[in-house]
This record gives structure tokens, sequence and C-alpha cells, in this order.
């Protein structure tokens, strides 16, 4: 580790102590942008940072920047409901999602740094008999592929779980739940702070307040990218800007099977802890809440994509309604709770609901996107995965599926098979 | 962007539209017009319904970053 984050320990508390102040230096450091890079990756979010950290590590590409418009972790990383799990339907989901939730129980030791892993669980709620067998589909699924999936009754639901017992009747009453103990919640924001740390120890160059206008082609092989901050060279070229992944094909005149929508979430004062899992429940017909406890107290809720395509980083109204509506009608003890946050994030909604790790246009250019409303719980998979496609150009069978032909070939991954249409409820 | 002016019934709430999908990408081919999209952050082409109104089909015109519309017309009416 270099001087600028001392390796985080017992013994670094008790010599920072003795020291007295001036022991802390920043997480990262504020490097001088350089004008050749191995790597570029454009976008300092989950992924972009987690990818650069295993290009370094895993790879020992040494020269890599960051180059991020805003700020490191502005994005979704630090806009989502910091939900882990890996209860996919699909082989080529369950099996890199499941990658991911195990990089999850480990990433604070690899990282030195404190994730805030909290395997509290994650309960899909059925709320009406039809809804059954898509549950008991999808955990025999998940059974067979050797990832934990348990499907409850409601009184096994009421016992483990006595929060969700009902104080009245309910609108919808619950039929049954799909629990998976190992998900759970991760503070989204130390996993920007503890892969920009550790990616910056290893010799990344992370650089806020750059913003990528273009890039430099010769004789179809990228070049560099054009920035505000002047030409950088670089061999290879990563583009992971999630929301803003329309702008990327824009930029390359190459058309996307992306559309960019906003899912917003939102967080109540906080209150004494009573929620000890994250609750999931999609009411047919009005909308969906997932709503978890925060450790300060707050509760954390969110539901459907707002409904239209937006760059905006506002939700709207009724969306908002939907979901607390839906956790008053699950735990109507909140009725007098108030709500003391909302805020929205631009999400790059693919047209089968499953994310695209590929070449673009040419040869030596990578996107990695297409995360939808999922991105954040994948950081560690897609890093990894990603960093393995950029550095020897052949993608590891995890991510295989995730190619951009499959929407000329067919292979898509509906998750939820309904089509083309990213918010066809 | 909290309401939208339909055509036929003036100003009314967002929540009585709803969007269907944005215009595919230019070229007839059905590959492009099933997946792939054109997804500016200025300017957006979409289809939309006024399903809980007067049920018309709507051909829209917005700006993705600002939520303004700058377009709002009967499907199939542009001269």
């Amino acid at each position: 580790m270099s001087l600028a984050s001392p390796h985080y320990s017992a013994w670094a508390l008790l010599r920072a102590r003795l020291a007295g102040s001036g022991y802390w230096k920043p997480l990262w450091t504020g490097r001088a942008l350089k004008n050749h890079y191995d790597v570029v990756i454009v976008g300092a979010g989950g992924h972009g940072l987690a990818t650069a950290y295993h290009l370094a590590r895993d790879h020992g590409i040494q020269r890599i920047a960051v180059l991020e418009k805003r700020l490191v972790g502005y994005g979704n990383v630090g806009r989502n409901t910091t939900i882990v799990r890996s209860n996919y339907l699909l082989p080529e989901n369950h099996y890199f999602y499941e990658d991911a939730l195990r990089r999850w129980g480990t990433l604070s030791r690899d990282l030195n740094y404190n994730v805030m892993y909290s395997p509290r669980g994650v309960v899909d709620l059925a709320v009406s008999d039809d809804e059954v067998p898509a549950l008991a589909r999808r955990g025999n699924a998940l059974r067979l592929a050797g990832i934990d999936a348990e499907l409850l009754d409601v009184a096994a639901l009421e016992r483990r779980y006595p929060e969700i017992a009902p104080r009245r009747a309910r609108r919808f009453p619950l039929a049954a739940a799909l629990v998976q103990a190992r998900g759970g919640t991760v503070r989204h924001d130390a996993v920007a702070w503890g892969y920009a740390r550790a990616a910056s120890a290893l010799g990344v160059d992370i650089i806020e307040d750059c913003e990528v206008t273009g890039v430099r082609v010769q004789a179809e092989v990228a070049q560099g990218v054009e920035t505000n901050r002047g030409y950088v060279r670089a061999e290879r070229i990563l583009f992971a800007t999630a929301g803003h992944t329309g702008m990327i094909g824009t930029l390359l005149g190459v058309p996307l099977p992306i559309e960019t929508h906003l899912l917003q979430a939102m967080v109540s004062e906080p209150i004494k802890p009573f929620l000890h899992t994250v609750m999931v429940s999609v009411f047919p017909g009005h909308g969906e809440t997932y709503i978890s406890q925060s450790d300060r107290g707050g509760l954390v809720m969110g539901g459907h994509l707002d409904g239209f395509p937006s760059y905006t980083r506002e939700g709207t109204w009724d969306r908002m309604q939907d979901v607390v509506e839906g956790a008053v009608d699950l735990f109507p003890q909140l009725g007098g709770v108030k709500i003391v946050r909302q805020w929205a994030g631009t999400n790059d909604m693919t047209m089968d609901g499953s994310p695209i790790i590929d070449r673009l246009r040419y040869n030596n250019v990578f996107l990695n996107a297409g995360w939808c409303y999922g991105g954040f719980k994948t950081i560690p998979a897609s890093g990894a995965a990603c960093a393995t496609l950029v550095a020897t150009g052949t993608a590891p069978d995890l991510i295989k599926g995730y190619a951009l032909s499959r929407f000329a070939s067919g292979h898509l991954l509906d998750e939820p098979g309904r089509g083309p249409f990213p918010v066809r409820l | 962007m909290t309401v939208l002016s339909c055509p036929f019934c003036g100003v009314r709430e967002l929540s009585e539209f709803e969007f269907h999908k944005t215009l595919p990408n230019a070229g007839d081919d059905p590959l492009s017009a099933t997946y792939f999209r054109i997804n500016r952050v200025d300017d957006s082409q979409e289809y939309w319904q006024h399903v809980r109104g007067c049920r018309a089909w709507l051909q829209v015109r917005r700006n993705p970053s600002t939520g303004q519309v700058l377009e709002m017309i009967l499907l199939g009416t542009r001269t």
C-alpha cells in the first residue's frame, strides 16, 4: 500500500492515536492525468473502479486511469438501495450473480475496507396463489444450481420474521415467500470508496471532474479519448457509464439495445430496529415495494421504474406514492413514519433486462453496461470478469451470455419473459 | 414533468398517460426496430397512450434531460 492510505488494522488505530492528527490520509490520491495509459476506464462508479482494481491486481496492468465526469460514486453506486442477492432464474444470470454474492462475503478483507456486508436475508413475497408456482420454480432452479433458496408458507414466514405478522387485515394477504438467507445489504458508498482506495493503492489514477467527449479512431482502431482536460492516448478503452451509456452509443455512432429510465429510492426518518431482513413485494397491477432498514434506522425503499425514458434524476410523485403504499400495506404500523429523502438514478435498461459486457464497435473498445436496476449487487463479479475480458481479450465463461450479439442471434436473457420493453409492468 | 397535454383532452396528469416505447432506430430492419434505440440525452421520440383518458395513441417528442415536451400529436397525423 502506498503512503496515501495506510493499511487498516487495530495496529493502525493504535498508531493513529499515538501519532495524533495527520495520520489518516485521503482514501485515494489526486494524481495528475497522464497522456498515455494501457487502459482508460470511463466512469468511476462501482463497475469501473472494480474493473480497474482487478486489472491492476489480477492482470498486473500498470498504467490504468479511471476518468470520471463528476465525483467518485456520484452515480448509481451511491443511489441504489444496497441490496445484494443471487436469486435469479436463468442459469447465465444465477451463476454470475452467485459469483458476486460469494465475493461480497470476503470483499471487506480483500479491499481492507469494511463494506458492511450484512447477510440478513432477502424475502420475496407472493401476494396471490398464482405467484407461488413462479416462486417455487425459481427456487427449484436455484437449488439445482447449488444456490440457497427456501420456499416458506405463511406460518413459517411469520415464525421466522415476526415483523411481517399482520397487525390488521391486508389488502393483499400473503401467500408464500421465497427466501435467500445469504442475500442482504452492503453499504453502497463504502463499495465505491473501498474500491477507489484499493485501486489507487495499486497505482490506478482516479481522475475526477474529467469528462470524455470523444474517441479518436485511426484505421478502425481506437487511439485514445478526448476529454475536457485534453487528449489521452489509450491502448484499450472501457466504458462503464451506467445510465449514460446511451451517450456512449451516440459518441461511437452505434445504436444500443438500451433505453435510459429512472428508478427512484427513498428513506424514512430513523426508527427503532424492527425489520430484520429485506422484503420484496410485487402487487400485481399496482406496483412493487422493496424495503429494508438501514443501520441508522431509516427504512430504505424502492419500487418499479418511473415508466418513461429520462435523464433528469428526479422521480415522479406517482411512483413514490406506489412504493410508500406498498410499504404501508406490508407494515401498517409504518403509516405515521415520514419520508425524509427521495432521489433517483438513471438506469441503462436493456431490452431483455440483462447486462452487456462485450467489445463495442472496435476491437480495443469495451462496454460494461445494461445493468438495468441490478448493477450494484454484481459489482465484484463484474469487475473481475470484465477485467479478464479487457486484459486478455477473451470473455470468461461467466459472462459469455452477456455478449451484445445475443440481440442478433436471439439468445436473449429475458428474466421476467416480457419481451423487448423495459417498463411493461 | 407532472402533466402532459393530450391533443383531445388538454392538460392532464402524467399518471393518466402510459409510455409505450421509443421510436426504433433509423433503419427498418426488424432487428433494429425490435431491440435497438437511439437513446439521445436531449431528444427522444416516443409512443405514448392516454390510457386513463381518451385512449388515443400519441407521438411525443421530449427532452429526456429536462422533461420538456417538444411535441405531442396524435399518432400518424404528422404531415
